[in-house]
């Protein structure tokens, strides 16, 4: 079972779900191409046949205009091989099922995602914030249009204070 | 507290402001004094650094990497510094690749040191704590003499590397190791044979290799259970230069339950880590090669990339430490980086180990794993 090669796993995985795209990106890595539909199915066929999957982490990539990309990784110890799983969201709140039942060390990467995306996990035991404070919980920051300028200084409740005025320089004191 | 315990369970915080909980918090609930449920909160002091990261330019990000994990700088740092000079497609100068996986070596030896000094103390055994600490002043001594800074030295960059080695540099980290070499067997003698370390060690926080592997746990945690996975041998990476040294992944596998871990094993294996770090220094200390330590065209091609995606990982003190970078057509900063700290998956598997155990192991279990929680409050 450890002497999988990569292309001998992604040639079983074609077989077995003959929509999903492999690219190949080096001899150690893969690059797995499918639609939210069918997540729990690869995920599930890499848990049955890569052995020792170690769930190395999940998370969102904002495209801009409501479209999102969920990259799932996991890295094999046997078979030295690195899988990435694409996925294309599109939508204000995009939903996807949760694999946390199939890996349980990706529960707190599907937390943070969601926290920080706004990308539901369907199934998910436990979608409380991770690590944001409460003041921030519904705002997704690391979507492209949460501003970190001034513009939100309101929503802090501080008060405004506006830059003093430059002292005038006075005459003579460059010396 | 799920609705099916019973009333005799209780409730209790273990932090934020207990002495060993330093930026964390689980909650517990127990009966009597054993645990039936953990529940880890983060965000104590979570930085945004993802959310940074995207209006730093590429030189800045690696600062920011390092102040993940003020421990292990010289490693923190190096998977964007690989995830940059993978998009870019740089080379690096020979010298710069030993220089620089000597020192990650160094930090990682510095890293282990400070952890093995924190169990003890959260074990009452104080006296090993104040003793590795005193070596491992020597390190930071020579991180010192090398960058001018203690902790933080932002020692890698695009390119290449910032501070060369000096006649002087070299001596102090000689000293370090001779220091600790002479003093681990002692210490090592002196905390594996006692009794009250292994009475609250041995079968605490046990867990087996598949449950481990499920949870994302790597590095010596999974390596105690006598799995060889080490990023060092399995993903070679051409910036580094652990090929040209004569090591073995270190791997403790306890015969009393082969295919499991618990903290005395773990303790084990980071010691065989540390002796690891030792020779693999040892061995490029003689192979430093003359001749520049960043090549300044390569360095210039980090102010703009090209669109592109690239994966920087390495073998953290802690495990898997890896960053994924996007970046866009002569992008001045990243589209999105994503940091994976190895202990976001230690923090969140007391979730599953520590049910079962008592009260008092609590500590042990999560002293064991090495967890810092600048890992997962990034």
């Amino acid at each position: 079972m450890s002497d999988i090669s990569p292309s001998d796993f992604a040639g079983s995985l074609i077989r077995s779900y003959p929509t999903v795209t492999i690219e190949s990106k080096s001899g150690q890595s893969l690059m797995i191409s499918v639609t939210p539909s069918m997540i729990r199915d690869v995920v599930q066929f890499i848990a049955d046949n890569l052995p020792m999957a170690l769930p190395e982490s999940v998370f969102g990539v904002d495209l801009e205009d409501d479209n999102y990309e969920l990259i799932y990784i996991f890295w094999s110890h046997p078979a030295r091989l690195l899988c990435q799983i694409r996925v294309q969201l599109k939508g204000e709140t995009p939903s996807i099922p949760t694999v946390s039942d199939i890996f349980p060390g990706l529960e707190w990467h599907e937390r943070e995602t969601h926290e920080m995306f706004g990308i539901e996990f369907e199934g998910h035991p436990d979608l409380r914030p991770l690590l944001l404070p409460d003041e921030l919980v519904g705002k997704y920051p690391l979507r492209k249009r949460f501003k970190t300028d001034r513009s939100r200084l309101a929503e802090s409740g501080l008060p405004i204070v506006k830059p003093r005025p430059r002292p005038k320089k006075e005459e003579g004191s460059g010396k | 507290m799920s609705p099916d315990i019973g009333d005799e369970a209780v409730e209790i915080w273990f932090g934020p402001q207990h002495v060993s909980a330093h930026g964390w918090a689980a909650k517990l609930t127990v009966v009597g004094d054993y645990i039936v449920e953990c529940d880890p909160h983060a965000g104590y002091f979570h930085r945004s650094a993802e959310k940074v990261l995207e209006f730093r330019t590429f030189k800045q990000g690696g600062l920011v990497l390092e102040r993940m994990c003020m421990l292990e700088a010289f490693l923190a740092e190096y998977p964007y510094i690989s995830a940059v000079e993978q998009i870019a497609g740089m080379e690096i100068p020979e010298r710069a690749k030993v220089l620089r996986t000597i020192m990650m070596e160094a930090s990682r030896i510095h890293s282990l040191q400070f952890w093995w000094g924190q169990l003890s103390a959260e074990l009452g055994l104080f006296a090993m704590t104040l003793w590795p600490w005193v070596d491992r002043e020597f390190f930071l001594d020579t991180f010192e003499e090398l960058t001018g800074s203690r902790h933080a030295a932002s020692f890698s960059t695009p390119g290449g590397i910032r501070y060369d080695f000096t006649d002087k540099v070299r001596q102090k980290l000689l000293r370090a190791i001779g220091r600790l070499e002479s003093n681990l067997p002692k210490f090592k003698d002196m905390l594996l044979r006692s009794p009250t370390f292994k009475m609250r060690t041995k079968d605490v926080g046990l867990f087996n290799a598949e449950d481990g592997i499920k949870w994302g746990l790597s590095g010596p945690n999974i390596k105690s259970c006598g799995i060889p996975m080490d990023l060092r041998k399995d993903w070679p990476d051409p910036n580094l230069a652990y090929d040209l040294a004569d090591w073995e992944v270190p791997v403790y596998e306890n015969p009393e339950h082969p295919g499991q871990s618990d903290a005395y094993d773990r303790m084990v294996q980071r010691f065989m880590e540390i002796e690891t770090s030792v020779s693999i220094i040892k061995q490029l200390l003689d192979q430093i090669p003359d001749g520049p330590i960043v090549d300044p065209k390569a360095r210039a091609k980090a102010n703009r990339l090209p669109a592109g995606e690239a994966y920087g990982r390495v073998e953290g003190t802690r495990g898997i430490t890896t960053v994924w970078l996007k970046t866009q057509d002569k992008a001045q900063t990243p589209w999105r980086a994503k940091i994976r700290g190895p202990c976001f998956a230690s923090y969140y598997s007391l979730k599953h180990m520590v049910p079962g155990s008592t009260f008092a192991d609590f500590v042990v279990v999560f002293g064991s794993l090495d967890p810092y929680p600048g890992w997962w409050d990034r």
